[in-house]
């Protein structure tokens, strides 16, 4: 809204008394929510970095486990233990909130599951498929927790700079405006004045002078 | 199982399984392979009898896969020589200790029934080195599902898995109770089919009974990564052992961990062997390697005690089955990038 849009009333003087007020209370909290944002941030990318580290080595343990079982045991008894698998991991979504901030939170059941019901036999199953399939689990537990925490910190990264865009739209667009608002309706509110007393003030003169 | 009679062809059986041996690939032979590429490895082993297979697998497959197939190829094609060359007695052994392959195999197509796998594909993956060959198999694939699938084996080896078994797998479709009932059923018919008439089928028992041992010191100790004990651990034990009774199995199932359980261990012969691996930090796969290694070292114990006897026939079968075993992980491990000194920890010679 530019400044000259404005009508020049008192009214809307206070209107925009009331706005400047509001917007100023309103920029303030954002900046503090943006602070509270980034400080929570910094603690997600923390967990982040670690999970990242984590589902890395993870990765890599369980890939070296798969290559020792398919190695030793042979591409078909691995496969053939696959198939026996009956076990189903399943992931539960809900959410939680941070600073009114929905993140998700993801949980998963039933990813690990002892030797003796997975679904095939334990005496034939050789102890390199059972570590490579235990060392897969670990890292299907560490990405499910790594996922949340993904999310969480993107989520919080696209609020940041929603707050961010806020707060500087408020701070150098919105409250300068209605500043500039509120002092043209002021300066037209004085103009007038003046014209109204010198209005009068002709209005006097032509009173007092004798026809 | 179905017996034969007479003492069978033990010098005959014997010394085509000893030329065999002599064929076989020497640790040198695995020096030289640990440096090469999977194509060099394929070429390699194309020269070193395994040219036929490679041969005529290789419009089907190709790379890793081709290596792994033509390996279970040439075993079961040698595995198979040698059980039709046996006769009387020594076959009823032989059989019995290849039969593992035919509960193997049966154990690929009960899981590739059950996950719906195409017949083709359960195919693919079995492997004709017991009693049963190919046309058996394919029989078996055939049929509509699982209990039908082992209705029709037990026609075949007259092996029968229980009711209770069967009835497990109905109520959660899990063939974990019938495959572990077909594993105990494996050692109980390969130690019934040995006499103890000769000294030399006396050496193989007491042979077997050792290998039955480890297997129960294999399965306690997947069992107790898991902290499982008790009347759980109880339902996997072997009976037929030479050390580990049902009591001292249940002893080492009481214990706490890895570690407590290996020292339970102490009296028994194996120790010797693992003791090194069973540390703090220990992987049960460090474990699991030296039993693998103390079953190669009691293999060759035996192996020169009696030529003419059944030793000499399941000491080639060990080695070759070793062999295609030993090039699997070179092919796999130089694959994947597996550093060399693990991949010389993992092999079996």
């Amino acid at each position: 809204m530019a400044a000259h849009d404005v009508t020049p009333t008192r009214s809307v003087l206070l209107d925009l008394k009331r706005r400047i007020k509001l917007s100023q209370s309103g920029h303030r909290i954002l900046k503090m929510k943006r602070d509270g944002l980034i400080i929570e941030f910094f603690e997600v990318m923390d967990k982040a970095r670690k999970m990242r580290a984590g589902v890395a080595s993870d990765f890599q343990l369980a890939m070296k486990k798969i290559t020792i079982a398919r190695a030793v045991d042979g591409e078909v008894a691995v496969r053939s233990a696959a198939y026996a698998l009956k076990s189903h991991p399943e992931v539960r979504l809900s959410s939680a909130s941070i600073m009114g901030m929905v993140v998700p939170k993801v949980e998963a059941e039933s990813i690990h599951t002892d030797i003796t019901s997975k679904g095939y036999g334990v005496i034939h199953t050789s102890a390199y498929t059972e570590e490579a399939a235990a060392a897969f689990e670990k890292l299907l537990e560490t990405l499910v927790r790594a996922a949340e925490i993904e999310t969480t910190m993107k989520k919080l990264l696209d609020e940041i700079e929603k707050t961010k865009r806020r707060v500087n739209a408020l701070e150098f667009k919105i409250v300068p405006d209605l500043q500039e608002s509120e002092r043209f309706v002021k300066f037209r509110l004085e103009e007038m004045e003046r014209e109204n007393t010198t209005r009068l003030k002709h209005l006097k003169g032509k009173e007092e002078v004798p026809e | 199982m179905f017996q034969r009679s007479g003492k069978g062809n033990y010098a005959y059986t014997s010394a085509r399984a000893k030329a065999k041996k002599s064929r076989l690939l020497k640790e040198e032979d695995y020096s030289k392979m640990l440096m090469m590429s999977v194509p060099e490895i394929s070429h390699y082993i194309s020269e070193a009898g395994y040219s036929k297979e490679m041969t005529e697998l290789g419009n089907r497959y190709t790379g890793l896969s081709l290596v792994e197939y033509a390996t279970y190829a040439n075993m079961a094609v040698a595995f198979r020589s040698i059980l039709k060359a046996s006769t009387g007695e020594l076959r009823n052994m032989v059989e019995a200790y290849l039969s593992e392959w035919d509960f193997t195999n049966l154990e690929v197509i009960l899981r590739g029934k059950n996950y719906g796998l195409p017949v083709e594909e359960i195919r693919e993956d079995l492997v004709p080195a017991g009693r049963l060959d190919m046309d058996d198999l394919d029989d078996l694939v055939a049929a509509p599902g699982v209990e039908e699938t082992l209705d029709l084996f037990a026609s075949k080896t007259g092996v029968r898995v229980s009711d209770e078994a069967v009835a497990a797998y109905r109520n959660d479709r899990m063939l974990k109770d019938i495959e572990d009932e077909l594993a105990k059923t494996f050692y109980r018919n390969l130690l019934l089919s040995v006499g103890t008439t000769t000294q030399a089928n006396r050496i193989f028992r007491t042979y077997l009974e050792r290998v039955v041992d480890a297997q129960n010191v294999e399965t306690l100790l997947k069992l107790k990564v898991e902290r499982i004990g008790g009347e759980e651990a109880m339902k996997y034990f072997i009976p037929g052992g030479q050390e580990v009774d049902e009591k001292t199995y249940a002893q080492i199932a009481a214990a706490a961990d890895v570690v407590s359980a290996g020292n339970e261990m102490q009296g028994l012969k194996i120790h010797n062997e693992i003791k090194g691996a069973l540390t703090d930090n220990a992987s049960v796969l460090d474990v699991v390697a030296a039993i693998d290694r103390y079953n190669a070292e009691l293999a060759n114990s035996v192996a020169h005690m009696y030529p003419l006897s059944v030793i000499p026939v399941v000491d080639y079968m060990i080695h070759k089955r070793n062999e295609a075993r030993n090039i699997r992980m070179i092919a796999h491990g130089v694959d994947s990038g597996l550093d060399v000194e693990t991949m010389k920890g993992l092999l079996v010679i």
